[in-house]
């Protein structure tokens, strides 16, 4: 009996004749985070979209907490404990922020109005925008709306969180605030696979990063090995890239 | 020949009373329409392949064949097969099943133009597919469809006209009643323009207050 929270096992996704994802497996166990770090087209997101079944899988097994995701009967209820934020925030534009972070917790679990707003508005507290509440989400910054987004993934008490490149859709000088929220969170002890293109948040958070190309994980290992003493020939040109484009 | 509108004037009463036909017979098939556009919309963007085809084919057939020849088909030609509509009925239904098959196509691509991200959201905090329907992206829908629906519902009253050959005494019948007794064509075909014109209007003003309201958002 192993204590993983989250099992992907075999995973084959492929769009048409492109496969995305070649035989991914990938353990997480309780309150661990995972950064996935990659070029573009890796894949990586797409491990977390099947993850929490937005894409189909060819095949393969999902299991959370040892429960197959696959059952549909059960999906609604295993998506309501992985929370998911998304690259582009996807807010509900027609709704408040309050309304926002409310909308889950009094619509899919049915808790009553006023104590989804005090949990909707204590969350907003936590990623410090409670006096936007009132506020839509067109009228708040991106990084404003990324927390609010982190806010209301956090409204169904997730017991894992997806984070899908939640800075790459930023202004730079928005990225740290959102970021920052993320830590906090992180040290909390919540469960978390990051799909980033932040090194300096993967190796300052992570207690795993994996190297992905070609929808397969080329190399994993901590921070320090993957940064500092990375193996695998792709790996290291990559962060040759990453780190020659952060200087010019 | 001199116009004289006092011939019309005189014979208001009759051309409000076609206005009010009209009325009853355009706001009957819209509701129905709607109804019919909303379905028709679910079914098109449906995962079941015989819903699927089944509104594709009531698109397509109701898009591609004239009002006119439907309405024929309802009220002259289902007789032969023993259905006997009224002309009422056989206006209405044509009017709702023709509007419906636009209206379906309206909706389908209002809910097909509003975000993908949003459903994603939505199914990601543990929404059933109904649920996200009805709270994010109904609404959402909702307001790009307002602007298409408006043109809709003013194509539809004014095809309401049509059913003046099935033998409803609606606007323009009323008209061709009062000509054929007074030969004043003229007069009585700009007096029926006119209110069609009004009733149009009432209904753009009421749709513009409604379209200011929803954009506020």
């Amino acid at each position: 009996m192993n204590n993983y929270i989250l099992e992907l096992v075999g995973l084959h996704k492929s769009f048409g004749d492109i496969e995305v994802l070649k035989d991914f497996n990938l353990n997480i166990v309780e309150g661990e985070k995972v950064v996935i770090i990659g070029p573009s087209g890796s894949g990586k997101s797409t491990v977390l979209r099947c993850v929490n079944y937005l894409e189909p899988i060819q095949s393969g097994s999902i299991f959370f907490q040892r429960k197959n995701m696959w059952s549909k009967s059960d999906l609604q209820r295993l998506r309501m404990n992985i929370g998911m934020v998304f690259q582009r925030f996807n807010l509900f534009p027609h709704m408040t922020v309050l309304e926002n972070v409310m909308e889950a917790p009094v619509m899919v679990k049915k808790i009553a109005r006023q104590e989804a707003s005090e949990l909707a508005l204590s969350l907003l507290e936590r990623v410090g925008l409670a006096e936007k509440k009132d506020s839509y989400p067109k009228e708040l910054s991106g990084g404003q709306q990324q927390r609010v987004a982190i806010a209301r993934a956090l409204a169904m008490k997730p017991k894992i969180m997806l984070f899908d490149e939640p800075t790459s859709a930023l202004d730079p000088e928005l990225v740290e605030e959102v970021l920052l929220v993320m830590k906090e969170l992180a040290h909390e002890g919540m469960t978390m696979i990051v799909v980033t293109h932040e090194m300096d948040f993967a190796r300052e958070v992570g207690d795993r990063v994996l190297f992905m190309d070609k929808g397969q994980i080329i190399e994993e290992g901590t921070p320090h090995a993957i940064f500092n003493l990375p193996r695998q020939e792709r790996t290291i040109s990559f962060l040759r890239r990453i780190s020659h484009r952060a200087f010019c | 020949m001199e116009l004289d509108y006092s011939i019309v004037l005189g014979k208001m009463p009759l051309l409000l009373e076609g206005c009010l036909v009209t009325l009853q017979v355009s706001t009957v098939a819209l509701l129905f329409g709607m109804i019919l556009g909303v379905i028709g919309a679910l079914c098109r963007l449906s995962n079941n392949p015989i819903l699927k085809t089944a509104a594709f084919f009531y698109v397509w057939i109701i898009r591609g064949t004239p009002f006119l020849v439907q309405l024929f088909i309802l009220y002259f030609g289902l007789p032969q097969l023993g259905i006997r509509l009224d002309s009422m009925m056989a206006g209405i239904l044509g009017l709702a099943l023709n509007t419906g098959a636009y209206i379906t196509e309206i909706i389908r691509s209002g809910i097909q133009a509003v975000d993908k991200g949003q459903a994603e959201a939505a199914v990601s905090l543990g929404m059933s597919y109904g649920l996200a329907m009805r709270r994010i992206i109904g609404p959402q829908a909702v307001k790009i469809c307002i602007p298409p629906l408006v043109n809709q519902f003013i194509m539809t009253l004014k095809n309401s006209s049509i059913t003046s050959l099935v033998t409803i005494t609606e606007l323009v019948r009323s008209g061709d009643q009062i000509i054929s007794t007074t030969f004043r064509s003229f007069e009585v075909y700009t007096a029926v323009a006119l209110l069609y014109l009004v009733l149009n209007s009432i209904f753009m003003v009421i749709a513009g207050r409604l379209e200011k309201r929803t954009a506020r958002q």
